[in-house]
């Protein structure tokens, strides 16, 4: 064996040590204790082409109606692919939208897509931002026309798929590709829970753990912390955005102001939170959820009763937060902006 | 193996249907009709209500902008015995689960909902001045495939052993069904979808 050979062998067996084997997709690896993920991989099996393909797709303005926004403009590989700092999302000509633009990861685990749910399938998902008037205030079709007159989006269509056919189809499952490659799950939280040497908690992340376990794992459930239901988590209706949440989707009174709950995981860095983006720190959302619950018929059944916490537990409570931070994911090269 | 052709052609009372043209209906008012779409899917043929075939992969949109959609050539085999043919007008629910895909179920044949997803089963938009909208338009893209709002419905017809069968879609049928001065519009799942999705399958009929 060449040097680089036994190089990328021992890649491989140190990454079957810290995640686990995969055997969903080569690409990806699948972190021990996951469970299979939600995406059907037989029907897009990710290859190199396309992801970069998706990757490219992903930073380009192209999308936009007035190719001024691109999926990056509101999702930043720094800050977990959320717009960090901005509360809604912002669309062409400074059109501001009504939700908090989610941070994106772990997207293969998850089985519906959007604050309310209403897209069923990642593939899919992207035209919900595209078509939005708010948002890139395009549509497929046109992107479609865009990319075939392009100079070199043809060529990438053939390296990805065979030929230079370009359909929506294949634009969906280019981007779906980048966005299943987004995993984050080497935390230092993730370290500690596979006991690698000379990683450890501090007492006090330690205590935040428990708590956390205690208080809030019944929706924000390990290992993706979310338990990828939808529930109403106590805030009181902004009087301005009128957001009803899942009901709209469904038109069951019982999902009145209930969305999606949220992952945890890299929580640092994706502020402000909740769907509205209305907290801008992670001690705002702890005063939420142990002193500001609004009752109503829909309030989620874990916050009925008043979680209570001292403000020594709120400390312990949010440095486990932190470690739920994963710079290898923020910080990855292969997840920023492609460069030449 | 032989082709057979299946032809689903469009008629307003024994017109065929022309896109952006003047009808004058039953009470002397005149209607246009500016868009007709529908989604012909899991076409299968019967013999004593048991399948004896049925067609692979099985989505046509039917579209009255390309009259070309409104013919389905069916490679079956030559010697098939068949008293009736089955087909669902609309997109079943496991493909509307299943994520991106080409043909006539690309995402950019405007039969898509991006906000709520989802396959618009029919797609029917017009204008008429019992309407008191904008311009007079009604428009009504019916889908949504969870329960309880399931739009899909299934259309069995008595058909002859015949090379070619031609289905007549009676567009005048179902505007005959709708109030339009009241209800000119249903964008979204839900009741309304549903009860207009129930008047769909009665318009299908064999033309001799």
């Amino acid at each position: 064996m060449s040097n680089k050979r036994i190089k990328i062998a021992m890649l491989i067996v140190i990454s079957i040590t810290i995640y686990g084997f995969s055997s969903i997709d080569s690409l990806i690896v699948i972190p021990l204790g996951w469970g299979k993920p939600n995406y059907d991989f037989t029907k897009n099996p990710l290859n190199k082409e396309t992801v970069a393909l998706g990757r490219k797709i992903f930073y380009d303005p192209i999308l936009s109606r007035d190719s001024t926004i691109s999926c990056s403009s509101c999702h930043l590989s720094y800050t977990a692919f959320t717009h960090v700092d901005h509360d809604l999302s912002h669309g062409i000509n400074g059109k501001i939208g009504t939700r908090n633009a989610p941070a994106l990861m772990n997207l293969a685990w998850s089985k519906s897509f959007m604050w309310d749910g209403a897209v069923n399938h990642l593939d899919m998902q992207a035209l919900a931002p595209i078509s939005h008037p708010a948002e890139m205030g395009n549509d497929i079709e046109n992107i479609v026309a865009q990319l075939q007159h392009s100079a070199s989006y043809p060529n990438l269509f053939k390296a990805a798929f065979g030929d230079t056919v370009i359909n929506g189809a294949r634009i969906l499952k280019a981007i779906a590709q980048f966005e299943l490659t987004l995993i984050s799950a080497n935390s230092k939280y993730d370290q500690v829970m596979r006991k690698e040497p000379g990683v450890h908690f501090s007492t006090q992340e330690e205590n935040g753990l428990l708590i956390f376990r205690k208080s809030c794992a019944s929706c924000h459930t390990e290992p993706l912390f979310t338990n990828q239901q939808f529930a109403n988590n106590g805030l009181a209706m902004d009087t301005f955005l009128k957001d009803i949440g899942r009901m709209k989707i469904t038109q069951n009174a019982q999902d009145s102001l209930c969305f999606k709950i949220p992952t945890l995981r890299n929580i640092e860095y994706s502020f402000p939170y909740m769907h509205d983006g209305r907290f801008k720190k992670l001690s705002d959302v702890l005063k939420h959820y142990t002193s500001d619950i609004q009752q109503s018929s829909t309030l989620s059944r874990q916050l009925q009763q008043p979680i209570i916490l001292s403000s020594d537990q709120k400390v312990d409570l949010v440095a486990f937060l932190l470690t739920l931070t994963d710079k290898s994911f923020l910080y990855n090269p292969i997840f920023a902006y492609p460069q030449k | 193996m032989q082709a057979t052709t299946v032809r689903f052609q469009p008629y307003w009372i024994t017109q065929k249907l022309k896109l952006d043209t003047n009808i004058i209906t039953n009470n002397t008012s005149v209607l246009e009709i500016s868009k007709f779409r529908c989604y012909i899917s899991n076409i299968a043929f019967k013999k004593n209500n048991v399948v004896v075939w049925q067609e692979p992969n099985s989505y046509h949109l039917i579209d009255a902008n390309d009259t070309s959609s409104y013919s389905i050539k069916l490679n079956m085999p030559a010697t098939l015995i068949f008293d009736q043919i089955h087909f669902n007008i609309g997109i079943d629910s496991t493909t509307n689960v299943s994520g991106a895909m080409g043909g006539d179920l690309d995402p950019t044949k405007g039969m898509y909902w991006a906000w709520n997803s989802g396959y618009i089963n029919f797609k029917l938009e017009g204008s008429s001045p019992l309407c008191t909208t904008h311009n007079k338009r009604f428009q009504y893209h019916i889908g949504g495939f969870s329960i309880p709002f399931n739009t899909l419905q299934q259309v069995d017809l008595p058909v002859h052993h015949t090379t070619n069968i031609n289905i007549a879609i009676q567009l005048d049928q179902m505007v005959a069904q709708i109030d339009l001065e009241h209800q000119n519009s249903i964008m979204q799942p839900g009741r309304a979808a549903v009860e207009f999705s129930k008047k769909i399958a009665g318009i299908f009929r064999i033309k001799l």
